[in-house]
């Protein structure tokens, strides 16, 4: 008959448990002494006893010995790709839904974790555009060639917004009470201002978006930041004396 | 589900002061209560997603004579029939140990502090010049060299507690109630109430039942008043909701009380769905 369970007669399972080495507490334990640390030099002092890391004791460290190169893009950006048949397969699981008057945004696709992290913006790529079956209405920063010809043979319709970090955050997290920034950069002007990347600034976009979708800005803004097109440079011209 | 059959039986009351009638109850209770069937040839071929038991005979219920806490129902000849996934469970001494562990670090006040050289009151004045004493060398007078110095590994105050898997602590609580069962320290009551709060009278009702260093455990969501103030001040009685249990207050407890909402409370949080094996073999797969 084993003894009865009590608060007494309960012990750990065998060998879970390991006595722990004690440092400096004699020689019966084996770790007396020295405390296993052996005679003197940097290894045996207190303290870390170690050199920095990367030191090589003296001889040119790997690090040293490779040159610089190159530099850091401080303005740098990065896209989140989504290709098209990861969002078919969103529709079809009922996990993402739009039309021309709720179009899908860098929110309901970070929501739905068709991306994990949005990063500096959200790029439609064309991978999987045969699987492309319904109409999508989609509004990201970039898409790419392929994918805007394969979404608008089915019907769709795609948009390429300007997203700066403050107007990100504003759509990730559904705020609606400020107006998002006009682009400022050159490059940027020059592609969001032309309907072939169906920049939302282009003269065509702002035709075919639904008043809904617009900002009270855009026409300004377009109308401003397309005046490249005809801008022209005076030239002081130096006749030869 | 708890099951209650009508049988006429004997009152187990006033038996000896150590175990419960339970399962050990007399042949009348054994012989005419339905016992589970063994299986027979298994098939080779089944279905993927059915569970097999692990044993070749399924475990038999828990049977124990229901008790009284009120003198006017104690004659009552009720069976309980406790589900044996909470109430045979093997017993795993270390499983409660490691609970029990867990329970006590997270008990722990952590409060005990000393101060090191660095917070012992004191300037940082060289005691006495580096030579010429013919004395050891001294820095500042905190060092715990010195008497009234430092401690050199000071405690502080910290925080004991660990974690343990939530499995871990359910397989604990269940192997506490089976041992329980075991050792015939196991009693089921329809329901624990008591009328008035005069202690002196539940003191005498527990004497006459031998329910002394008793446990009750009450499925309810708080203990009834009237029972809670007459029990308050008795040493050997103590009574708690089953969500109150802990393991280590149901090994110290010599015997424990359930009534019929705590089992159902135990069967619901700790128990495993009863698979009908039988019926997935003939085919009908789910």
């Amino acid at each position: 008959m084993p003894p009865r369970v009590t608060i007494t007669t309960i012990r750990p399972a065998p060998n879970s448990q390991v006595n722990q080495k004690r440092l400096g507490r004699g020689q019966g334990s084996g770790y007396g002494g020295t405390s296993g640390r052996g005679h003197k030099g940097q290894k045996a002092r207190s303290g870390n006893g170690k050199p920095k890391a990367g030191f090589e004791g003296g001889q040119t460290s790997i690090i040293k010995r490779i040159p610089k190169r190159g530099f850091v893009n401080q303005d740098r950006r990065v896209w989140a790709p989504v290709n098209l048949d990861r969002i078919q397969s969103w529709i079809n699981q009922g996990r993402l839904s739009s039309s021309p008057t709720k179009p899908i945004t860098a929110r309901e696709l970070l929501l739905s974790k068709c991306v994990h992290n949005a990063h500096d913006g959200v790029k439609i790529l064309g991978d999987g555009a045969s699987q492309l079956t319904s109409p999508i209405h989609i509004i990201a920063s970039r898409a790419s060639k392929s994918a805007i010809e394969a979404i608008e043979n089915k019907g769709g319709s795609v948009l390429c917004q300007y997203y700066n970090d403050l107007a990100l955050r504003d759509c990730l997290k559904g705020n609606t009470e400020r107006l998002k920034a006009a682009p400022t950069r050159k490059t940027d002007i020059l592609f969001y201002t032309k309907w072939q990347n169906r920049g939302y600034l282009s003269p065509e976009a702002l035709e075919k978006t639904p008043s809904t979708l617009m900002d009270s800005r855009w026409k300004i803004l377009s109308e401003q930041l397309n005046r490249y097109r005809e801008q022209t440079y005076m030239m002081k011209i130096r006749s030869k004396k | 589900m708890l099951q209650r059959y009508g049988l006429q039986l004997r009152s187990v009351l006033g038996c000896s002061t150590r175990s419960f009638s339970a399962s050990s109850g007399g042949l009348p209770v054994q012989a005419s209560l339905p016992q589970a069937q063994p299986f027979g040839n298994v098939p080779k071929l089944r279905p993927a997603n059915i569970v097999i038991l692990k044993y070749p005979i399924a475990p038999q219920p828990v049977y124990i004579n229901v008790s009284s806490l009120l003198p006017e129902h104690s004659s009552t000849g009720n069976v309980a029939i406790l589900p044996p996934s909470v109430f045979r469970h093997p017993i795993r001494r270390d499983i409660l140990h490691l609970c029990v562990n867990h329970y006590l670090d997270n008990q722990r006040q952590g409060t005990a502090a000393t101060k090191s050289r660095g917070e012992v009151q004191g300037s940082g004045r060289k005691i006495r010049q580096q030579k010429g004493s013919g004395r050891a060398r001294l820095g500042d007078g905190q060092s715990p060299m010195l008497r009234g110095g430092g401690h050199t590994f000071a405690k502080k105050a910290r925080d004991f507690s660990t974690k343990l898997p939530r499995k871990v602590l359910q397989m604990g609580m269940r192997v506490l109630l089976s041992a329980k069962v075991r050792e015939n320290a196991l009693g089921v009551v329809e329901i624990l109430d008591w009328p008035t709060a005069k202690t002196a009278e539940l003191a005498r009702r527990i004497t006459s039942l031998g329910w002394q260093r008793t446990l009750l455990v009450t499925g309810a969501d708080t203990v009834q008043e009237t029972l809670m103030r007459a029990s308050r001040a008795l040493d050997g009685t103590e009574t708690i909701t089953a969500a109150q249990l802990t393991i280590h207050q149901g090994l110290k407890w010599e015997r424990l009380i359930l009534d019929y909402a705590a089992v159902d409370f135990f069967e619901r949080t700790l128990g495993k769905q009863e698979i009908d094996v039988a019926a997935g073999l003939s085919g009908h797969v789910v």
